[in-house]
């Protein structure tokens, strides 16, 4: 007994000791936030001296920060409605329907979860340029890569939960009279249920967090926000304390929200993996 | 389920336009713009054939880029994951605190990588930052540009990513280790086997599809790096600094650069090589299936 103790303990030091290690970079960046540059300067490691509210001041008045919180919510609001809309039809055709071609085009699908969406940025700034659809430098440009790049994984996930669906329920249904599109409307999707909140949240962050698009096909007037926070960097890099503040508004709203749905949030992002 | 001959397509025509306009098409645009010179918005493309990819061959920074992406996934492969195991194994007995330690690993994945990169552009500091404070705190005369030493940069960049992506491997092990029943084992320490002896021959055989799993996933995605190798190994030489997503972008967009159709053809590559893996990782988890 004394031995399991002894063993628990040193399990729970060593997990403890690489928490901290890993939780020291956020630490020091959040009080980083409140110091005094010259304090930064002075003494980076211990408690702020004196504390300020300056920095977290200057990041917000500097309005291009609100602007691009603004601008990322509208857009990752639309783009996860739209790929929602639009995957879960063709994930529950995928599932339940039998038609010429369906395994192709499930295959084909599954295709965009894999290449780095890289492979792409070339062509998408020619598509989205004067020559083509004419949104480069508008936010809507990136809804259709988010859109088009998303749908691969929603459709994996949803087209899963569609499988689970007893037959039963859907053929009972189908002899009661009800079309095609109202038992995938109103038997079918209200089971999806769990599946539809799991790629909402997937689908959110992996848009809210997107760099590569946002760096190549947004102007300099329109924002979202990781690119806000490299640009941010770039004109105040020496500033240490105010970047910090700048993280830090980007960072702490997501911790609390994680830990609030933190469950839901841990199997959004690892469903893909597991269900793959 | 039976329905009429259309309604399938009609439920896939919308997702299908969208997935064809904005991916599908810029995949094939990209094959086909690989094939011109194509330097300037304001002039027209000229096609020249085969000429870029010759050209690659040739490229040495091009070569140092898809090198350092087989360092990165090497390293995620031979240390991260097992280090992820590893905590898997310490986190998963049935005691206080999983809860909270798979939170507090895990919590990185939910931050923009972008916000990732700055933050440790910071720890990494000459002067001031984190890390350089720390180990003066022992040497004080300790100094070192991190992230300007062309010889080490990408391997602390790989700290980085270790500390963004192990928590989420941990994770995919913690689902792996929950499905082993624990009559299994009592039942090998009944028989008399050592912690050692569970982990070779209970554990580790019942991980198989989760090690496959996280495995592939570092595989491809070591192609899909970008944001934090953008950002935090802008100031190195160009054959010390770029990933192969890296250096497309450069070609690219970079100022005096708008190669746009070399920059395709080094994508070409790029989807080629990804393609070629996901066929190969296919084909071996269906022979092992």
């Amino acid at each position: 007994m004394t031995r399991n103790r002894l063993s628990t303990l040193l399990r729970h030091l060593v997990l403890l000791l690489f928490m901290a290690l890993s939780a020291m970079p956020l630490l020091w960046m959040f009080l980083m936030a409140f110091r005094t540059e010259g304090d930064a300067q002075r003494a980076p490691l211990g408690l702020p001296s004196p504390w300020t509210w300056q920095n977290m001041r200057t990041v917000l008045t500097s309005g291009s920060f609100g602007h691009a919180y603004g601008n990322s919510l509208l857009l990752c609001i639309v783009s996860v409605t739209v790929t929602l809309l639009i995957a879960a039809p063709a994930a529950f055709a995928l599932a339940r329907l039998k038609f010429k071609g369906s395994h192709i085009l499930f295959l084909l699908f599954l295709l965009g979860m894999m290449i780095p969406v890289h492979v792409t940025m070339i062509p998408l700034n020619r598509l989205m340029g004067s020559g083509g659809l004419g949104l480069k430098g508008s936010l809507w440009a990136l809804a259709g890569p988010y859109i088009g790049f998303a749908l691969p994984i929603t459709i994996l996930i949803l087209r899963n939960a569609f499988a689970a669906v007893p037959q039963d329920l859907l053929d009972a249904s189908q002899l009661d009279g009800c079309s095609t599109w109202a038992v995938f409307r109103h038997i079918a999707l209200p089971l999806a249920r769990p599946s539809l909140a799991t790629v909402i949240i997937f689908n959110f962050l992996t848009m809210w967090n997107e760099f590569a698009f946002a760096l190549t096909l947004l102007g300099p007037k329109h924002h979202t926000l990781p690119l806000a926070l490299s640009q941010f960097k770039g004109e105040h890099d020496i500033m240490i304390t105010q970047v910090s503040a700048a993280l830090s508004l980007v960072i702490i709203p997501l911790l609390f929200i994680y830990v609030l749905a933190q469950k839901h949030i841990i199997k959004g992002l690892t469903a893909g993996a597991v269900k793959g | 389920m039976k329905t009429r001959r259309l309604t399938p397509y009609l439920f896939l025509l919308p997702a299908l336009a969208v997935y064809g306009i904005f991916v599908l098409f810029p995949i094939v645009d990209s094959f086909r713009m690989s094939l011109y010179r194509w330097e300037s918005p304001f002039l027209p493309p000229t096609f020249c054939g085969l000429a870029h990819f010759r050209n690659l061959l040739h490229d040495s920074v091009f070569w140092h880029a898809a090198w350092h992406n087989i360092l990165l996934v090497a390293g995620s492969l031979c240390i991260q994951l097992p280090l992820a195991f590893l905590l898997a194994l310490l986190v998963n007995p049935p005691t206080w605190g999983k809860t909270l330690f798979r939170t507090a690993f895990f919590a990185p994945m939910i931050m923009p990588t972008a916000a990732i990169a700055i933050l440790w552009q910071y720890v990494y500091e000459p002067g001031n930052g984190l890390l350089t404070r720390l180990i003066q705190l022992a040497w004080p005369n300790f100094s070192y540009a991190w992230l300007a030493d062309p010889a080490c940069a990408m391997l602390w960049i790989f700290v980085t990513i270790c500390w963004q992506y192990t928590g989420f491997h941990m994770v995919l092990y913690m689902a792996g280790l929950s499905t082993i029943p624990n009559e299994l084992y009592e039942a090998a320490r009944m028989d008399g086997a050592s912690e050692w002896q569970i982990c070779r021959h209970v554990i580790l055989p019942a991980m198989k599809p989760a090690i496959a799993v996280s495995a592939t996933l570092s595989i491809i995605g070591s192609l899909k790096y970008f944001d934090l190798i953008y950002l935090m190994a802008g100031g190195l030489p160009e054959v010390s600094r770029e990933v192969m997503a890296t250096y497309i972008y450069r070609l690219a967009f970079e100022e005096n650069q708008g190669r746009y159709g070399y920059g395709s053809a080094a994508a070409v590559v790029l989807f080629l090589l990804a393609l070629a893996i996901i066929v190969a990782l296919r084909g071996r988890t269906r022979r092992d299936a």
